[in-house]
């Protein structure tokens, strides 16, 4: 990693961002879906507090605290899942040539890409956390607690875009990569501790929602809203994502280097 | 002076065993604009893709402005622009945003950039929209937006990968003065792929013809002309003319002594003369006794598409391409279109 690399992502980053400012259907939605969620999902589930053996399940004392967190991966999930797509548009558009041809760093690419993309899931996970606030939920943390909850997000979202733009490099199409990231997202979603609990899962879900990542990152932002700073959920949460994170970035700017000779 | 390109024994095999690029060897000189001319599917766009370091070639060296393309991509990276086919500008971003984009790609300081983009956007006639989402643009616009892209690190030599394909007349006309201008006022070396063949001979100091992966020939347009000697007959035999007729026709043509040259092409025979118009009654008189009777019969001066087409045997034609390339050109179509 040195100097240029950096300047050469940023300016990745700075067209990803652009892109993103001028597509106002897309921020309008990234904003409605989460608020669809937690309005909707949140009241439906209130009854599961009330009663006290799904309530200790949950651990929490309200269906939205929990909720809350998972909602938020949800949306970085979703956000990020789909990162490779604008690998695939570059190429087909000749603009990833473009690019290629200019003396950049061939790992600034997907790395600017990767940024802009865990960016638009930060934005997405502050706007959400404001709508939560209103409707009652607030860190046990405080605004320390949340920032924590920032970087958490931004792992994960580096880490499931990377995987969205390793895939892009070996899928040459639109169509191919949103069939495999669909077949992947919502499963990802399910088997994990993000809308249910894992002590109301069958054994061999729980096992799965052990080993997913998604979990991981659920479960210290949890933490960090029902119950403070508990420290050894936090930092388990936040040391895996961070290899998370790393392990992708990696393994994409690899992919990526050996798509392009 | 060293020539600014220099190629030797460049060979691209694509796994699947085709051979894009078949052991070519050229040299381009400073300053000069060079033609490279060829069928889809020639090799044209796999050459300047090795060329510019966006593909490894399987074997075989070039230098580009002294810097070895494999060992020294970088280098080779910022002396070189390149335009591609594609349009590739980007359409959510505004034309000032998508050359800022570009000068800090190339590492440009930012003072030197604005003043770059503005003198720019001047000369390619897009200040008045230079603020205006690319969206917007026609295709010519993007075009010019896209060259002056590509010079804007003012690099000695510029690769124009079909810059006027699907663009109409007036804007090809547009946008050939606009790159023979900059050319002049930067004095960098164009390698240039084209489909049109009069732009070519008008616009290119030399042209190297690739068919099938092999340069067939490198010249002036001048002296590629000049190889025929003059003009061309086209002659065409009538409907129902069997075989051993026509080839004894051919056969006494090509004994007399005002064709210098005789070459049968589908079902067309193109006879090279010095002077077309008297040679056609004596080409008349000659077949006559051969009971062969003429369908159509045309004398034209010699055009570069006749040398392509006596250098490679058909004419420039679409070819089959893979399934990649055919979404590109679909998605380019649109964009030029729209």
């Amino acid at each position: 990693m040195n100097g240029i690399m950096l300047v050469d992502a940023y300016y990745v980053y700075w067209r990803e961002m652009k892109r993103l400012s001028r597509q106002k259907t897309r921020i309008v939605m990234s904003v409605i879906q989460p608020v669809v969620w937690l309005v909707l999902m949140g009241n439906m589930m209130t009854g599961l507090t009330n009663n006290p053996f799904a309530a200790r399940m949950i651990g929490a004392d309200s269906y939205l605290d929990f909720m809350t967190p998972g909602i938020m991966i949800m949306s970085a999930l979703f956000g990020s899942v789909f990162g490779g797509v604008s690998i695939i548009w570059d190429r087909q558009t000749g603009f990833l040539n473009k690019m290629l041809a200019a003396p950049i760093s061939r790992t600034a690419i997907p790395l600017g890409k990767m940024a802009g993309i865990a960016s638009q899931a930060a934005l997405q996970v502050i706007v959400i956390g404001i709508i939560a606030l209103l409707l009652g939920v607030e860190f046990a943390t405080g605004p320390a607690g949340f920032l924590l909850a920032l970087v958490i997000i931004i792992l994960f979202s580096f880490g499931v875009s990377g995987i969205s733009l390793s895939l892009a490099t070996i899928l040459k199409t639109h169509e191919s990569l949103f069939a495999v990231m669909n077949f992947v997202t919502l499963p990802m979603m399910f088997a994990s501790n993000a809308i249910f609990p894992k002590a109301a899962m069958p054994s061999w879900l729980e096992l799965i929602a052990t080993y997913n990542p998604l979990s991981h990152a659920v479960t210290p932002i949890r933490t960090l809203i029902v119950q403070g700073w508990v420290w050894d959920r936090i930092i388990n949460g936040l040391v895996v994502m961070a290899l998370f994170a790393l392990v992708m970035i990696i393994v994409s700017s690899r992919q990526f280097k050996r798509s392009v000779g | 002076m060293p020539p600014i390109v220099e190629v030797n024994g460049l060979t691209k095999r694509f796994p699947g065993g085709i051979t894009a690029v078949n052991n070519i060897t050229f040299q381009v000189h400073e300053g000069e604009i060079f033609g490279f001319l060829g069928p889809n599917g020639a090799g044209k766009s796999t050459t300047i893709m090795m060329l510019t370091t966006l593909l490894r070639p399987t074997s075989g060296r070039a230098h580009i402005a002294g810097f070895d393309i494999i060992k020294q991509p970088n280098q080779v990276r910022s002396v070189i622009g390149y335009v591609s086919q594609d349009l590739a500008v980007d359409d959510n971003l505004t034309g000032r945003e998508n050359l800022r984009l570009q000068a800090g790609f190339y590492h440009l300081p930012a003072r030197e950039a604005r003043a770059r983009i503005a003198e720019l956007l001047d000369l390619v006639g897009l200040n008045e929209r230079a603020d205006f989402r690319v969206e917007t643009y026609s295709g010519g616009m993007r075009k010019r937006l896209d060259i002056a892209a590509g010079l804007l690190h003012r690099p000695r030599l510029l690769f124009l990968d079909e810059p006027t394909l699907g663009l109409d007349i007036q804007t090809r006309r547009e946008i050939w003065r606009y790159v023979t201008g900059l050319q002049q006022s930067f004095g960098m070396t164009i390698f240039l792929t084209t489909h049109y063949l009069e732009e070519a001979d008008v616009l290119c100091d030399h042209i190297a013809i690739i068919d099938q992966g092999v340069i067939k020939t490198i010249d002036t347009p001048g002296h590629l002309k000049a190889q025929f000697g003059g003009d061309i007959v086209t002659l065409r035999f009538a409907p129902g003319t069997s075989q051993e007729q026509e080839a004894l026709a051919l056969e006494s043509i090509a004994r007399l002594d005002v064709v210098s040259n005789i070459q049968k092409t589908g079902d067309e025979v193109m006879i090279i003369t010095p002077d077309g118009d008297r040679t056609v009654p004596v080409v008349f008189e000659t077949i006559q006794p051969l009971d062969v009777s003429v369908q159509s019969v045309t004398v034209k001066r010699p055009s570069l598409d006749d040398v392509y087409v006596a250098v490679t045997g058909r004419h420039l034609r679409d070819e089959v391409i893979d399934a990649e390339a055919s979404r590109r050109a679909r998605i380019r179509m649109r964009r030029v279109k729209s």
